[in-house]
């Protein structure tokens, strides 16, 4: 029986210790660290996501257009 | 620089290089200028061009200080110039997706939380700390669901083959509904948990993983949808080279987008082509 006990205790110890890996602190703590400060200077740049957009607004104010094209949205993949 | 002389925008060129609409034309009457001038292939890069569609400049480099010298050659050519603002015309449908009406808009960001090997390699010290972003959608069937308080198998499955990637080096490898090997999430009192286990059929990629969040709701309406999944990820994908050996730790997170940030307007990397297929209740 004590065998018996040994053997199921094991995984249920290993689950409870996998478990704890993602606590609510952890959750909390990751989710709070995965965020950009909204101060990061790439995020301070006024990116237009339409092309049109940044054409009508290039006319009014009479600048060039900086287009950055990539495979994958620049902002919303990598 | 760039926010006070230019107008800066952001793309995924696999749309405007195919798109059939003014955003389209505008776009290929760009690239055609420069060296990648052939549509069935990539043309990413950097473009300066005046509003009237002419090309200042071309390059596909990243380095900071050529693309500073680039822009103030830009600046030198420009010319102000009367210019119309180009009609949008209707857009063509299958490259401009809409987040589902009555759905959801969700952050998804992704981080490698160890596992690299030291480099003073400035390039590889960025790849090692970044933070991937995306955005997962959810249907208005799905937002209801989860308002009475169940989460559908269809958004498990969504996010799981979507979502749970490693996209911190680049575009990866979505995963195919027959390499969830385990997915198992409940919804009880708000507390979202469970477990999740991805794998491809010869092993060379995969990721399992503990899920933990919290989902509240108001009015009918969810008002939170912060999760976070953390576990082992192992393998690397055609564009995601340079992952750590072995197995590494991977943590994704989400969150409600509210509008506030432009990159929520963007569409999930897994919806690109085909919309249908990676939104389906």
């Amino acid at each position: 029986m004590r065998f018996f006990l040994a053997i199921c205790a094991v995984p249920m110890l290993l689950a409870l210790s996998h478990a704890g890996e993602l606590s609510e602190t952890e959750f909390l703590r990751l989710h709070k660290e995965l965020r950009p400060e909204p101060s990061e200077p790439w995020r301070t740049i006024p990116w237009r996501i339409s092309l049109l957009d940044a054409q009508q607004t290039a006319t009014k104010e009479q600048k060039p257009i900086f287009i950055w094209a990539m495979d994958g949205h620049p902002l919303g993949c990598t | 620089m760039l926010k006070s002389k230019f107008i800066p925008v952001a793309i995924d060129q696999a749309y405007q290089r195919r798109q059939k609409d003014a955003e389209g034309e505008f776009y290929r009457k760009i690239a055609s200028q420069g060296p990648r001038n052939n549509f069935q292939g990539t043309t990413q890069g950097l473009y300066i061009a005046t509003a009237s569609g002419k090309l200042l400049v071309y390059n596909n480099n990243r380095g900071a200080e050529r693309i500073k010298r680039l822009m103030k050659q830009a600046l030198d050519q420009f010319k102000p110039e009367k210019v119309e603002p180009v009609a949008a015309g209707k857009p063509d449908p299958r490259y401009n997706p809409k987040p589902p009406v009555g759905g959801l808009v969700v952050r998804v960001r992704a981080k490698v939380l160890g596992g690299y090997p030291e480099t003073d390699d400035p390039w590889q010290k960025i790849f090692q700390s970044a933070v991937s972003r995306d955005n997962l959608w959810i249907s208005k069937a799905e937002h209801e669901t989860l308002v009475r308080g169940q989460i559908p198998e269809s958004l498990q499955k969504r996010l799981a083959r979507f979502h749970l990637v490693d996209n911190t080096r680049g575009e990866p490898p979505m995963w195919r509904e027959d390499e969830i090997r385990k997915l198992n999430l409940q919804l009880k009192d708000g507390r979202l948990t469970g477990i999740v286990h991805l794998e491809t059929q010869n092993g060379d990629c995969g990721y399992q993983a503990e899920i933990y969040g919290i989902v509240e709701t108001k009015a009918g309406q969810v008002t939170r949808f912060d999760l976070v999944a953390k576990g082992e990820f192992w393998g690397e994908g055609r564009y995601t080279r340079g992952a750590p050996k072995g197995k590494f730790p991977l943590a994704v997170t989400f969150e409600l987008a509210d509008g506030s940030d432009v990159a929520d307007a963007v569409p999930p990397q897994g919806s690109r082509g085909w919309v249908q297929g990676y939104i389906r209740d």
